[in-house]
């Protein structure tokens, strides 16, 4: 696949903006009293926890954003946020132009029938429902008919793969086939934002892979807006138009799975980056010298990956053209910098 | 270093104080002992200073139900109407299963409607079992209708049976609705709680009272008795069920957009399913237990059958009976629980019509039918003939006679030894004990395990039962159960170990362990009394009996639940058997046990009540007394005496079990 490598713009979908959670007894009173001049020492002397603090973000139209972080860094309790299962103790959040924190109890369920989808972890089958009762589900508790939630939940078993198994209940299926349930159960209702809760993990290895390419297909087919929780960096990197890196409730950066290799905000975000492959992230672009004379053979597009222009670049010539979106030569790329990425060398040309 | 800190310093060896307080409050009972007539009031509680809260309840409950009247009409007329309401579900599936209905018409003249034919009953219930269970429970089930029909005993069986499944419905529908209130309500569970456990640990006699007042003495009342004693654990577990909910599938349920109510009935309490299934086997066991005991006020059926026999000594009689509660019993177990752990595949949908689908449905539909014909033409097909039952009850009384006159020396020599050497000087102590100087006692021990808290609830309860004028009456209860379980627990603890370390024995144990606890307490009386006689060692036996397979079974679990790796840990020290067993499994396994004890405990509670049929004589006599005299007040109050009991013992033990762990090291499981 290849990488957006522009910030994305577009309507904002879901708009995060200064979100705290804190747990414990005096949560409310504390935040109450000191807003958000909030500070870390408060917090422990009140023996507060903090699971998200002072998150900002937004999440627009058509992109993958994908929140990283290792367990307890508070990606799940966000997620939680956005989709209204937790309320934030501080901050706002808009999500399809609602405000969560002064919506009714009927916008909320009116959003989560309409707006939002969600997958979760551990797949959360209804176990006593079939594949296709389970899909149909959400329709179920709008008041559809039987045969109106059946019609559109059959195509939705069909469309992961899942036709034939319709009348399987959820422990008949493997781990992989009961989240290619989950998905479809998540689709039924046509939702405009999609959630996904570490959809993979629970899953193995090869699994993982195979779901990660089904996911992207059905993304290319739908285009939805999606908020994807992960604490797997290179699924991350995998998937993502934009990631949020998290530690501690924090966020720590922002930005395209190549701003965050190339230039990573901190130690901890390098930790990370330096074992991916930077060939499979970086662009000509990044790497690219300025034009010069003398540059022979096709030229190489600027948007593509190192990683899939190198054997090209490797057999051709010292420096080879690189092409801009509109067929301009706009650099030259030598095979010194692809030699260093191919080395994931960590400078950036 | 302040005053403060420094004393805090002196007192890190903080078991010395706790140790000297238990000391203190010993010498004391023995200062008391010794002081002669000084402080009489401090070793015997005063008579004329009872508190006679147990007279003024019977009074106040009398006043209540016979006199108290709302525009008119008695609380009595008003509870008894509603008995009648809840007595139509009952006759009509007793009319249906055996009895048939009579309906009196103006003039008096009866018309009468057959219910079914007992092989369409038989063939119904079968082929429900083959359903559930499979080909073994069926045949197993078939069985057991057979016994009850030859041995003249269908209707009472069926009576039985239409109570059970009618208070099991009521006590499921109940506690559900109630567990959904505890799980949703953090405050309402508080106050839930305590009242289930005191609900579950008063004494069956005690409430039997006020319900015979408000409900009379028919079948009805022991329903509700029933349903008093067995919504209570389908409540816990239902609240339970619905917190093991995995969190994401109930995160699930908002996302779906369902509304609180859709989210309760449609993804909250079907994902909890099996955990609730669970929980209605027990509550149909517990049920079952139940209305076998309420044969004391009129229930009925078989648990009536075995009342009177013994009652009238007819052992013969009563152990054909008690065979078909065993029968009953693990019928209503395997059914139940093979349902309970069902997890059945897809099916195809099967293009057809309703029959083809259901072919066990409609057959059993056809045979029916067919049989109802047939019963116009053979009336034994609707009545089963009295010659054609068979008794044993003679068979039973012959060999009674038997064993009593082979072994007479040797059960009567095992009897006295045991009474005089042990019972009775056990029961002199206790109640030579004065009773202040007893409190002290547990107050000191409940101090020393559970702090502040525990110490002023252990006095107080305690307390509560010496004011009442009923001291004397909790320490003869108190020491048959403590010699019980002392009994009981010298036989689990080895065959419990035994089995853990063998799976052969394991195997033969378990079998034996499943079957004792399916059998309600009630059954355990018949044996006892067959070959002991009536009388305390009589109880003490049957306690001993019913308290056994929890002690076995927690001990036997505690053994084989030790992690492996600990296990290799000691083999590859070079530990031997029995260095392996005392150095790694047992104290691993100590948690296990102590739950095994405390269950033990809380078992040998429960059927201490029960003994009070053959002849025991502490608080469980006075309810029991309670009952044919009818004083509800003096029946709560002795029964509230036997609950307080094991609640102190059940909160000393589970907190100092606590306490180990924690100085331990070991986590809890």
């Amino acid at each position: 696949m290849t990488q957006e490598t522009e910030t994305p713009t577009g309507e904002v979908l879901i708009s995060c903006r200064s979100v705290w959670k804190l747990y414990g007894a005096k949560a409310e009173g504390i935040a109450a009293k000191y807003g958000q001049n909030i500070s870390d020492e408060i917090i422990a002397k009140n023996g507060l926890i903090s699971a998200a603090r002072d998150v900002t973000f937004d999440v627009r139209k058509g992109e993958i954003f994908v929140i990283m972080g290792l367990s307890g860094s508070g990606k799940s309790t966000i997620l939680r946020c956005m989709t209204g299962l937790i309320e934030p103790t501080m901050g706002q959040l808009l999500v399809s132009g609602t405000d969560l924190k002064t919506a009714t109890r009927q916008q909320l369920i009116d959003l989560r029938r309409k707006v939002m989808g969600m997958v979760f972890q551990d797949f959360a089958l209804l176990p006593h429902l079939t594949v296709l009762d389970n899909v149909a589900f959400p329709l179920k508790v709008q008041g559809k008919s039987k045969v109106e939630r059946h019609a559109k939940a059959r195509e939705m078993v069909d469309l992961v793969g899942l036709e034939g198994r319709e009348a399987y209940l959820p422990h008949e299926l493997s781990g992989g086939q009961q989240q290619r349930v989950g998905i479809a159960r998540s689709l039924t209702t046509e939702p405009e934002i999609w959630f996904l809760d570490e959809p993979f993990s629970a899953l193995d290895p090869l699994i993982r892979a195979e779901m990660q390419d089904e996911f992207l297909r059905l993304q290319n087919l739908l285009q939805k807006s999606i908020v994807f929780v992960t604490h797997d960096f290179d699924e991350a990197i995998r998937l993502a138009d934009r990631i949020a890196i998290m530690a501690d409730g924090r966020v720590v950066q922002i930005g395209t799975p190549e701003e965050l290799i190339t230039n990573p905000a901190d130690d901890y975000v390098a930790k990370f980056t330096e074992k991916v492959p930077r060939s499979k992230v970086v662009t000509v672009q990044s790497v690219m010298g300025p034009v010069r004379q003398n540059l022979s053979g096709p030229p190489i597009k600027a948007a593509d990956l190192v990683g899939d222009v190198a054997e090209q670049a490797m057999s051709g010539p010292d420096a080879m053209p690189v092409a801009g979106k509109d067929g301009t030569i706009i650099g030259a790329l030598d095979r010194a910098a692809v030699t260093a990425v191919l080395l994931n060398k960590s400078a950036s040309a | 270093m302040n005053v403060r800190s420094l004393r805090r310093s002196e007192g890190s060896s903080q078991t010395w104080p706790k140790t000297g307080l238990i000391l203190a409050a010993i010498l004391l009972n023995v200062a008391l002992l010794m002081m002669g007539d000084t402080f009489a009031w401090l070793r015997e509680y005063p008579e004329t200073w009872v508190w006679g809260i147990a007279g003024a309840t019977t009074t106040a409950v009398k006043y209540f139900v016979n006199d108290l009247a709302i525009r008119g009409v008695s609380v009595a007329e008003m509870t008894r109407g509603f008995a009648n309401l809840i007595k139509v579900p009952m006759l009509a599936l007793q009319g249906v299963l055996s009895e048939g209905f009579e309906f009196y018409g103006d003039n008096g003249e009866a018309t009468i409607y057959r219910g079914l034919p007992w092989p369409a009953v038989m063939a119904g219930l079968t082929a429900f079992a083959w359903w559930a269970a499979g080909r073994k429970v069926a045949l197993f089930s078939l069985f057991s209708l057979v016994y009850f029909l030859v041995f003249g005993l269908w209707q009472s069986s069926m009576l039985t049976l239409s109570s059970v499944v009618v208070a099991v419905f009521v006590s499921f529908v109940l506690g559900i609705l109630l567990g959904i209130l505890g799980y949703r309500n953090a405050r309402a569970n508080a106050i839930l709680m305590p009242i289930y456990d005191v609900m579950q640990t008063i004494p069956t006699f005690s409430y039997l009272v006020p319900v015979l007042l408000l409900f009379g003495f028919n079948p009805v009342a022991a329903m509700i008795a029933t349903v008093i004693y067995a919504m209570p654990p389908m409540a816990r577990v239902t609240t339970l069920a619905l917190q093991r909910v995995p969190p994401n599938i109930a995160d699930f349920g908002d996302m779906a957009g369902c509304t609180k109510r859709q989210k309760m009935w449609q993804v909250m309490l079907p994902a909890a399913r099996q955990n609730l299934l669970i929980g209605l086997n027990q509550v149909i066991m517990l049920t079952f237990a139940m209305v076998i005991i309420a044969s004391v006020i009129g229930a009925g059926g078989l648990g009536g059958e075995v009342y009177q026999g013994l009652k009238a000594l007819r052992i013969g009689d009563a152990v054909e009976v008690g065979i078909a509660i065993t029968l009953m019993a693990i019928m209503l177990d395997r059914i139940s629980k093979a349902i309970a752990l069902s997890r059945p595949d897809h099916v195809d949908a099967a293009p057809g019509a309703v029959w083809q689908r259901h072919p066990l449905t409609f057959a059993w539909i056809a045979i029916a039918l067919l049989l109802v014909l047939l019963g116009q033409i053979f009336p034994s097909l609707y009545a089963y003939p009295k010659a054609a039952t068979i008794s044993t009850g003679s068979f039973w009384n012959d060999a009674i006679t038997w064993i009593g006159d082979t072994y007479y020396t040797q059960i009567k020599a095992l009897r006295d030894t045991t009474i005089t050497y042990i019972m009775r000087p056990m029961k002199s102590f206790l109640l030579d004990v004065p009773w202040t100087g007893f409190i002290a006692v547990i107050a000191a021990i409940s101090y020393a395990i559970g702090g502040r808290g525990l110490a002023i609830m252990s006095a107080s309860l305690l307390g509560f039962i010496a004011v009442t004028g009923y001291w004397d009456g909790a320490m003869v209860s108190l020491y048959l159960v403590l010699l019980s379980v002392i009994v009981a627990l010298i036989i689990a603890l080895p065959v419990g170990i035994w089995a853990g370390l063998n799976p052969r024995v394991d195997h033969v144990v378990t079998a034996i362990i499943d079957t004792l606890q399916t059998l309600p307490s009630f059954v355990y009386l018949i044996p006892v009394v067959m070959l002991f006689s009536v009388g305390e060692f009589a109880g003490l036996v049957a306690i001993v009996a019913y308290s056994l397979p929890p002690g076995v079974r927690y001990t036997k679990q505690g053994i084989q639940n030790v992690a492996r790796s600990s296990i290799e840990a000691g083999d590859m020290a070079g530990c031997t058997r029995w260095q392996k067993l005392t150095n790694v499994q047992l104290p691993l396994a100590i948690p296990d046990i102590m739950l095994g004890v405390n269950q033990t405990i809380m078992f040998a509670f429960g059927m201490l009540v029960i003994t009070a049929l053959v002849g025991t004589r502490g608080l469980e006599h006075d309810t029991l007394v309670a009952i044919s005299k009818v004083q509800p007040g003096e029946g709560i109050v002795a029964g509230l005496g036997i609950a307080f009991l094991s609640i102190i013992t059940d909160r000393l033990i589970s907190q100092g079990s606590r306490n180990f762990q924690r100085r331990s090291g070991m986590s809890q499981r």
